[in-house]
């Protein structure tokens, strides 16, 4: 049995058969995992310094080289490499006096902080299976991005206390602004709203939920909103899944969520899962925290400092060496801020060729972690994942790639 | 030339995920990201049909991408959506405002009809090369 680094669902059974070292049949893959291994014969990344081709130990060295001569370096990346990796990654940070940052920083890191920090209620995947009955999609799509998140978990399965499934024992309700592949499988549970509607529709429901009448203009809405009320009022076990359709919405005023948990909480039961992309973005928000106190946007240049200027999006503006691990940072920004990042001298580790590794000055090529790496991460809920390489291959783990840059620095 | 404005929400698809997974520079990955889908009304106003290109601009950048008939069951003037991509992305602000997020999923843009060629990923990758 394998595991799939797809994304955040870490799916564990991922059966395979290999032959003459190649893998050559799979079961249990989705779509987009699928991908992730036909990704083996792909696009592979090569060492290189400035377009040309070099040994491994030159692009270490280089890399090492670039990171130790900066006065401000600032490394990225993380949420698709391993803890064991995350950890010397901290590490490198601190010996260099670097600004670290993950993609959290941009995608979930607002709500997954509330999480990490205790202070919105949350529970396994697992307890989900067995227990929820009233599942909110909330600007999440799992049908597009964790795509095993609704057979593995959260609608069609049977659970110890759903022996029903979704036919029967469990409502889903989608909110979104599109009808997405998951509102489709949610019919009836669809609450349309505006692009940046949510904070609207948090009012809505707590006045629903309050036995009020919502403030909403139509007629059908309001009627769908009371209903939805009650809906919610006779939950035993409720979970939210939120996804960066809220969380971009409703971005550093995410505390606007707060008071809907809470009144959620005084009615009945809700427990709140950030619906994490990249396979351990997770794992990176734990591991800083218990470090520094801070989930991410950390600087070690003078002890621990946190703040948005270190955000990755304002730390490309003063940082004068660029490390990125596992992202293709050109290709996710704004290009009003890829532009920038382009004139930076970058070390880009990654198993592929991108946009990213195309502007570096170093690229070192990495294995891909669950297929030619082990290594353990967090599953979006916090459950802990280790994996065994499948196939061998020539390529360095991150993990390794980083302990020879921190030896070399 | 006509022009309608909308705001533009970016998805994420999973053939388009899938697509990611195996490289950027694939033409699938192309085929799967360069698009827009308007509204019924709004591709009329600019006289386009889905499957032939559109403009598309904002104070921060154009692409040139293909239009598509939003297969949504309710009308939305004025809202239109794209794959989140590298093209997405030549459109959204720079300002990231107090948060530090850049607006990707509320981008105010200009859509218009044009004969040119969508806009291909090393185009894309010249442009921000250039700056
Ligand atoms: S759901 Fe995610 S982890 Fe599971 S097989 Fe698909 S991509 Fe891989």
């Amino acid at each position: 049995m394998a595991v799939c680094t797809g994304c955040s669902l870490l799916c564990d059974d991922i059966e395979l058969e290999c032959d003459d070292g190649k893998i050559s049949l799979t079961k249990n893959l989705c779509r987009k995992g699928e991908g992730r291994y036909r990704s083996l014969r792909e696009d592979r990344l090569v060492p290189a310094v400035d377009g040309v081709k070099v040994s491994f130990d030159e692009a270490i060295s280089k890399a090492a080289e670039m990171l130790g001569d900066a006065e401000n370096p600032l490394l990225f990346g993380w949420s698709n490499s391993t803890l064991e990796a995350q950890r010397i990654g901290i590490d490198l940070a601190k010996k260099l006096g670097a600004t670290i940052d993950d993609t959290s920083s941009f995608c979930q890191g607002y709500l997954m902080e509330k999480v990490l920090r205790g202070e919105y209620p949350t529970c396994t995947l697992d307890e989900v299976r067995n227990f929820a009955d009233v599942l909110i999609y909330w600007g999440s799509d799992p049908s597009s991005s964790q795509p095993r998140h609704m057979s593995r978990f959260s609608y069609f399965p049977r659970g110890e206390k759903r022996q029903r499934g979704y036919e029967e024992d469990r409502t889903a309700i989608a909110i979104d602004v599109r009808k997405s592949p998951t509102v489709v499988i949610t019919a009836d549970g669809f609450f349309r709203i505006p692009p940046g509607g949510d904070a609207e529709f948090i009012e809505a429901l707590l006045a629903a939920l309050g036995g009020k009448m919502p403030k909403v203009k139509d007629k059908k809405m309001k009627k769908k909103i009371l209903k939805l009320g009650s809906t919610l009022r006779k939950a035993e076990f409720g979970v939210i899944f939120p996804g960066l359709g809220l969380i971009y919405s409703l971005k550093d005023e995410i505390d606007k969520l707060t008071p809907l948990i809470t009144r959620l909480n005084e009615v009945a039961s809700y427990k709140l899962i950030p619906m994490v992309g990249h396979y351990n973005m997770r794992g990176f928000n734990q591991t800083l925290l218990e470090e520094t106190g801070h989930i991410n946007r950390v600087s070690f240049k003078d002890g621990v400092e946190h703040g948005p200027q270190f955000a990755v999006t304002e730390a490309v503006n003063d940082c004068d060496a660029l490390m990125v691990i596992g992202s293709d940072l050109i290709s996710a920004l704004p290009a009003a801020i890829s532009r920038k990042v382009a004139r930076i001298p970058t070390v880009a580790i990654d198993p592929h060729r991108n946009l990213t590794t195309d502007m570096a000055r170093v690229t070192i090529p990495s294995a891909l972690s669950g297929l030619e790496a082990g290594g353990s991460a967090l599953r979006m809920d916090g459950v802990k994942i280790e994996f065994e390489p499948v196939i061998e291959s020539g390529y360095r783990s991150d993990a390794e790639i980083l302990s020879r840059i921190m030896e070399a620095v | 030339m006509a022009k309608v404005e909308v705001t533009i929400v970016t998805y994420r698809d999973i053939f388009q995920e899938e697509a990611k997974e195996i490289g950027r520079y694939s033409d699938e990955y192309r085929d799967l990201s360069a698009l827009i889908l308007l509204d019924r009304g709004d591709m009329k106003l600019i006289e386009t049909e889905d499957g032939q290109t559109v403009q598309v601009d904002t104070d921060w950048g154009t692409v040139v991408v293909t239009a598509k008939l939003s297969e949504e069951d309710e009308e939305h003037p004025g809202l239109a959506f794209m794959p989140n991509s590298p093209w997405s992305n030549q459109l959204v602000s720079g300002d990231t405002g107090t948060s530090k997020i850049p607006e990707f999923k509320r981008i105010r843009a200009k859509v218009s009809a044009t004969d040119k060629e969508v806009d291909t990923i090393s185009d894309l990758v010249e442009r921000i090369r250039a700056d």
